[in-house]
């Protein structure tokens, strides 16, 4: 696999706080990668250890190729990057942030300030203090900043942040136009797996600063809890049906029956057939997903109660 | 050097779109224009006091008013609050990359984080020359108006020599202030820092070891004092560590803000 990214047992200690422990992930060149967490996973110390802005502990990185150190100037010129929030010099106009930041990517050709102001749809903005930017357009100057200079690879710390859902959807069709495109590698974080599974390809899930899961997105679906819930008019008579057959049935809390065996959730049809015949015609049957919060909080083991 | 005049370019936007350059010509224009006030006073005391410029009670002890004495109160201005005036730029250039959090941007790019750092050094010592030129300007220009006895050019020069070497001394001090500013991110803790050196400044001066203590010689040099070569040296290496500890903050430490 040509890699883009590549960490090796990657650990950060601050003191007695582990922010990194441990992390070995690879990302191939042209990937979209998503490396979700809750906040405090370990995202942005991971982030910032790829960018060399912090020391590892223990463990290496290497990012297209070069092996990061505190310091290391190689891979800088072919990597655009948003860590955090999408600070500016308020005082500056976006367009003179954009400026100051071409100037120092020597390889930036001066026409890339307007070029990418149209990109990120800040025209009406250009000539305003980025200090007066609201939360979203911050966030667009953040972005515009990490593709200035046309990278190789784009390591974006929750790139959504701040957008409204059209701001959202517009930077989502950006990071697949480039990676299918131009053969952008993208490397993000989120909190959202929702938002992550639209636009990854590959998922990291971290969790107290270790990876739990690497998985395809395609994984990811197949790994989703599926159940059969169903609704009649004597709940409890129609459970004992199910039971009776060699179901396994629950009622859940809101007054619903819930099946988790593979035969009800693949033949749904079989078990209205048998509550029909009972006496206890349904008047709901659905074969309902995880949804994809609650996977994310499965597998981190934060999963709600209730939560189904 | 990688990039050092675009680094350069940068700083100046920077500090141009700011009102930094405007606050710190405006603080060292109040000395010429507080020495040209007291050149008044002394010209008419008797006047000064009808009209109200000073109180009944004022003691004029300062000179009297002429090119010398206005001379030397700007040359003692720029050895004693300079240090705290390019303090003050320096704590803006290097610790206001840590207050709008906008120092990430600058430490993973093609641009080196030395270059970056040395350009920012530059920007103060040509900030610091030309706020100290505006001052002397505006000196020359205050007394001219106030037609001041003519003196030989060699007052002017001696003055000019003066203020030079106080002003490169008090400079030379601002290394310290940037590693405080980098090292504990932001510009309010590097203003304590020059505040504790001036106090500190003080009492070495009161307890006769000012010689030795780097934030006191720009002031006994500038008092005229017979310091020797120790002196400067200190100041030199107190000059060097602060800058090569800022360079290897920038280019070592943990930056997780």
């Amino acid at each position: 696999m040509d890699t883009a990214i590549e960490t090796n047992n990657l650990v950060k200690r601050y003191g007695d706080v582990t922010a990194v422990d441990g992390l070995s992930l690879r990302v191939a060149r042209g990937e979209i990668y998503a490396f979700l967490g809750l906040n405090g996973a370990g995202k942005t110390t991971a982030i910032r250890l790829l960018l060399g802005m912090v020391k590892p502990t223990s463990g290496e990185a290497r990012v297209l190729g070069t092996r990061i150190r505190v310091g290391e100037k190689k891979p800088w010129e072919s990597v655009g990057y948003l860590v955090e929030t999408p600070d500016a010099y308020p005082e500056l106009s976006v367009r003179e942030n954009l400026e100051a930041m071409r100037r120092l990517r020597p390889g930036a050709e001066p026409k890339a300030v307007d070029r990418v102001i149209e990109r990120l749809g800040l025209d009406a903005y250009a000539d305003r203090r980025a200090g007066t930017l609201s939360h979203g357009n911050a966030q667009r100057l953040g972005l515009a900043k990490a593709l200035l200079h046309n990278p190789e690879l784009l390591i974006l710390d929750e790139p959504a942040n701040g957008l409204d859902p059209a701001g959202i959807v517009e930077i989502r069709n950006l990071l697949i136009e480039l990676a299918r495109e131009q053969g952008v590698t993208v490397f993000m974080s989120s909190h959202i797996l929702g938002e992550v599974s639209r636009l990854a390809k590959r998922i990291g899930i971290i969790h107290q600063g270790r990876l739990l899961q690497e998985l395809d997105v395609d994984e990811l679906e197949r790994n989703r809890r599926r159940q059969l819930v169903i609704r009649t008019r004597d709940n409890q008579a129609a459970r004992a049906v199910l039971v009776n057959t060699g179901f396994s049935a629950d009622i859940i809390s809101d007054g619903i029956i819930e099946m988790k065996d593979d035969m009800a959730i693949k033949r749904p049809d079989d078990i209205a057939i048998r509550l029909v015949n009972a006496g206890h015609a349904p008047t709901m049957l659905n074969v309902e997903e995880e949804d994809l919060e609650h996977y994310f909080l499965r597998l981190v083991g934060m999963e709600e109660g209730g939560a189904r | 050097m990688n990039n050092l005049a675009q680094a350069i370019w940068v700083e100046f936007l920077k500090a141009r779109r700011s009102k930094m350059p405007l606050f710190t010509a405006l603080g060292f224009a109040m000395v010429p224009l507080g020495g040209g006030f007291f050149m008044i006073v002394l010209k008419d005391p008797e006047m000064a006091r009808r009209v109200g410029l000073i109180s009944t009670k004022a003691q004029l002890t300062m000179g009297a008013a002429d090119w010398p004495t206005y001379l030397r109160f700007l040359t003692l201005a720029v050895g004693a609050g300079g240090g705290f005036l390019f303090g003050l730029i320096a704590s803006w250039v290097f610790g206001r990359e840590y207050s709008d959090r906008t120092v990430k941007d600058l430490l993973a790019l093609p641009t080196a984080r030395f270059t970056i750092v040395l350009s920012k050094f530059i920007v103060i010592a040509i900030w610091s020359t030309a706020v100290t030129a505006t001052t002397c300007l505006i000196t020359l220009l205050i007394g001219t108006a106030l037609k001041l006895p003519q003196v030989s050019s060699q007052v002017f020069l001696q003055s000019g020599v003066m203020i030079a070497a106080g002003a490169c001394l008090t400079s030379a001090l601002v290394t310290p202030i940037a590693f405080a500013a980098s090292a504990w991110h932001g510009y309010l803790p590097p203003i304590g820092v020059m505040i504790l050196a001036m106090v500190l400044a003080q009492l070495t001066n009161a307890a006769g070891w000012g010689e030795y203590f780097p934030w006191s010689v720009p002031a006994l040099y500038v008092q005229g004092e017979d310091l020797g070569m120790v002196s400067y040296v200190i100041v030199i290496l107190t000059s060097v560590a602060g800058l090569v500890g800022t360079l290897l903050w920038w280019e070592w430490a943990d930056q997780a803000h």
